[in-house]
């Protein structure tokens, strides 16, 4: 028994960090801001720390902290030309974002140890801390989503006219938004950081995103649930279905196309939507019955 | 020297013109980014390729290669986006559905080149050297040069002098009126598509040739030049995208001559953050309306 | 105490939407805005509300100058509108569509909505109390759980009027508040206006229904093709042979 749980440790472990920069691009899209640069501010992050740790020697927890800051700022940053764009064009931006980020890990060979990366992390990250932030972080979100901030994102993601009728500023919003994500992001590179021993640039490269975007559309786009199911699902999936193991990016490719056209709101914001439907079909009012459209 | 750079650099922007070209001309009919061009562009290289490697002439490589990724591109509009198109949120849809398409036939090149890097034969084009005024040409850029400027010719020929151009000017300026006339929309999708992945073929091979290195990741970088020539050119404009296309060529060169090496893929974006933040809809983009973002 | 706007004009391009249009909607009173289609009436509510840059002119509101503002301000500077092609939030539900309105109220710091600290959340829960009582008053308690997506055209238009009142506005713009609404609904929705004015709201009423116009306003302005062709009185102004030309030959174009 203890045997099986320990063979399923490594899994548990992916599973949270990805659940992490998951919520991290959850939250943006939420917001209706179109980014797609989680995985270069989670870059961001996990250099921070790295070098933090390795050249400078600072302590894990302090080197934390800093790269949450390193990767709200650059978000920070970037939300400058992003709250000038619209829908594509901040997709376009966000992605030659990640690019950025990339060649200059590449360049900056005597900070960054260049394409060779950063190696000798000493691990401090371990399944107990990455459940703590996996509920810490549940938790913000949750407490985001109940709250005005959650009531202002899902009124500018639906319609900007509507949101900015009713005094809430799109731009203000957005750009918190992106910051919370950068700074999510930033936290849960580090993590990833400091539970490997090892850093490479490519890592933070588009299979990455694609695999974070599948967790999210995939599971869902507005629910809490949405990318826990999806990162949970995804995960496992490779693991269940051995073949599958190799081919992992295929899969999630395909995954993306099916979601998007024949499932377009994911699986827990289906689910849902459903059970919402049935609850109020239960006890509906006559007046519910003359829908739009006559 | 500078002279010579920026020779070298008019002939890189050809090959861009071709990859921007078609990626701009399919935003322009459907105001949706297909992030699968990168894909389609490298399809063109490998399709190139394994045919020159079965003993073709370069010629049918070529045509090969534009013809197969015309189709994968038809085939990537049918399966990805014609669905969407239909539901309200096409835009974020088709991005997400695209870097899908993009990611399944990534693998399939990846499986079928077994991860290698392959190159021509030797001498699939003779290198010969021409000199004149001082200034050097191979065979290769006089061929690349042609190809592009033949290919954009018949292009613009295409979209602005027949009865298909004006067919396709009409789907984009509304789908519905166009319909009302007798115009089946699909059709012209598939003919956009087609156009837009055959010039990415075409891109494929000749970049491959250029650099003797087809492997499966070759569309990534070039679909983020992409990016920034159609914002430097404008979203869906085909002039725009052919001026930014030989501008962007020749600023890479240079940049690569004279910047440290390393730094050219981070000086290009940064410089495209900065047309951004001056002009949001890119350097010759038309204003979209807006001013819920800010002062008016 | 009015909504005043001075020679405000508005350009598409060549196409002229509204020409040296001067409005005064005064509070606590009902001001009617009528005018066959096309003739700029949406146009002149998109301007006040920050939706629509002005081309000239300018808009004032108890003499603060709102001509420049973004839209949210707008709002905050206690205008609030509904559109005519219905805009709701249609994944939400009824009541989170309504609580969307209080957000120019929400006064609890960022951290605490973060942290989802009790300051937060005792204001969402005040804030749904408030709600509730207006849907109360428009009678749509029952269907605060539906996702307002689903909702008739009716039951959606008094989601926007709803949402609108939620942010207390001083001033309220109604574009075509009762389209697509039978005589009992559109009653119902006459006291409730009337109600409104009352308590020192000031309403800019679009409307093609001229009874209904006739029925709540005092003064009444007409536009046609971008100008005012004539205001007053609503018996004056629909006697008016100018007005009478206008919708005659509006309806048969
Ligand atoms: N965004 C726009 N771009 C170009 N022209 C516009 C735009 N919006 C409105 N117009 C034009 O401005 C004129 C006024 O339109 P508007 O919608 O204000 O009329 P309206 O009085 O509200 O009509 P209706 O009674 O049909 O609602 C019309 O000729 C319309 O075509
Ligand atoms: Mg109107």
């Amino acid at each position: 028994m203890m045997n099986l749980l320990l063979g399923y440790q490594p899994l548990l472990d992916l599973f949270l960090l990805h659940l992490g920069l998951a919520y991290a691009q959850w939250l943006v899209l939420r917001a209706g801001v179109f980014s797609l640069g989680t995985v270069g501010l989670a870059a961001v992050g996990a250099y921070t720390g790295g070098i933090l740790v390795v050249t400078y020697g600072l302590p894990a927890p302090l080197a934390l902290i800093a790269s949450a800051l390193s990767g709200g700022l650059v978000a920070l940053a970037l939300s400058v030309p992003l709250a000038r764009l619209r829908g594509i064009y901040q997709a376009i931006a966000t992605v030659a974002f990640i690019q950025i980020v990339l060649s200059l890990n590449i360049y900056a060979t005597n900070v960054t140890g260049g394409a060779q990366g950063i190696t000798g992390i000493p691990k401090t990250v371990g399944t107990p801390l990455l459940l703590v932030a996996g509920a810490v972080t549940i938790y913000l979100m949750y407490a985001i989503t109940r709250s005005r901030l959650g009531r202002a994102f899902d009124a500018i993601r639906q319609n900007e006219a509507v949101a900015a009728s009713l005094g809430v500023s799109i731009v203000r919003h957005q750009t918190l938004a992106f910051v919370l994500s950068g700074a999510l992001a930033g936290v849960y590179g580090a993590l990833e950081a400091f539970h490997s021993y090892a850093l490479v640039p490519s890592q933070f490269g588009f299979p990455y995103l694609i695999a974070i975007l599948s967790y999210v559309v995939f599971g869902g786009r507005t629910s809490l649930w949405g990318p826990i199911v999806g990162t949970a699902v995804l995960i496992l999936l490779p693991e269940v279905v051995r073949p599958l193991a190799d081919a992992r990016m295929l899969v999630f490719g395909i995954l993306l196309i099916l979601t998007i056209n024949f499932l377009p709101k994911g699986i827990a914001d289906t689910l849902i939507e459903r059970a919402r439907g049935r609850r109020l079909g239960a006890r509906r009012p006559a007046e519910a019955d003359t829908a739009k459209g006559s | 020297m500078l002279l010579q750079q920026l020779l070298n650099g008019v002939v890189v922007g050809g090959v861009y013109a071709l990859f921007a070209v078609g990626f701009n001309l399919v935003f322009g009919v459907q105001r949706l980014l297909n992030l699968a061009h990168g894909a389609v562009f490298m399809t063109g290289a490998f399709v190139a390729y394994y045919t020159v490697r079965a003993g073709g002439p370069l010629i049918l490589g070529f045509v090969a290669a534009a013809v197969a990724s015309g189709v994968l591109a038809m085939i990537i509009e049918i399966v990805c986006f014609r669905r969407l198109r239909k539901s309200g949120d096409a835009e974020f849809g088709a991005i997400i559905s695209s870097m899908g398409a993009g990611m399944v036939i990534m693998t399939f090149w990846q499986w079928v080149s077994q991860t290698q890097v392959l190159r021509f034969p030797f001498d699939t084009v003779p290198v010969v050297i021409y000199r004149f005024w001082g200034l050097r040409v191979s065979l290769l850029q006089l061929l690349m040069a042609a190809a592009a400027i033949a290919i954009v010719l018949v292009m613009a020929w295409f979209i602005y002098r027949t009865a298909f151009g004006r067919q396709v000017r009409a789907v984009t300026d509304s789908e519905r009126a166009s319909m009302l006339v007798g115009i089946n929309p699909n059709r012209i999708y598939n003919l956009t598509y087609f156009i837009s992945g055959a010039l990415a073929g075409a891109a494929g091979v000749l970049v491959g040739l250029a650099f003797n290195n087809i492997n499966f990741t070759m569309g990534e970088p070039y679909l983020m030049f992409g990016f920034a020539i159609i914002i430097l050119g404008g979203l869906g404009s085909i002039p725009g995208a052919l001026m930014a296309s030989l501008i962007f060529g020749m600023v890479q060169t240079l940049s690569i001559a004279y910047l440290p090496s390393g730094l050219t893929t981070a000086f290009i974006f940064s410089a495209m953050f900065l047309i951004l933040l001056v002009r949001p809809n890119g350097l010759m983009g038309r204003e979209e309306a807006g001013s819920l973002r800010g002062r008016r | 105490m009015a909504l005043v706007l001075d020679n405000l004009s508005k350009r598409f391009g060549g196409v002229v939407a509204s020409e040296n249009v001067n409005i005064t909607v005064p509070k606590g009173k009902i001001t009617g805005l009528i005018g066959p289609n096309g003739a700029g009436k949406t146009t002149i509510v998109n301007m006040i509300t920050g939706m629509l840059a002005v081309s000239g002119g300018t808009i004032r509101v108890d003499d603060t100058d709102i001509t420049r503002a973004p839209a949210d301000q707008i709002c905050r500077a206690g205008l609030a509108r509904t559109f005519q092609n219905i805009r709701i939030l249609p994944e939400n539900s009824v009541l989170d569509n309504i609580l969307i309105g209080f957000h120019r109220h929400e006064r609890c710091s960022t951290l605490s909505a973060l942290l989802g600290l009790p300051a937060s959340r005792r204001e969402t829960a005040a804030m749904r109390a408030r709600a509730e009582a207006l849907l109360e008053r428009f009678g749509m308690r029952h269907l605060a759980e539906y996702p307002a997506g689903g909702l008739s055209y009716g039951h959606q238009r008094r989601v926007e009027m709803m949402r609108a009142l939620a942010s207390e506005p001083e001033y309220i713009l109604l574009d075509e508040p009762i389209a697509g609404m039978n005589d009992v609904e559109s009653d119902a929705l006459a006291v409730l206006f009337r109600d409104l004015a009352d308590s020192g709201i000031g309403i800019l009423l679009i409307e093609h229904n001229l009874r209904f116009v006739t029925r709540l306003c005092e003064h009444i302005y007409v536009l046609d093709g971008g100008r005012l062709i004539a205001e007053g009185a609503p018996e004056a102004v629909l006697s008016d042979p100018a007005v009478l030309t206008a919708y005659v030959g509006g309806e048969h174009a």
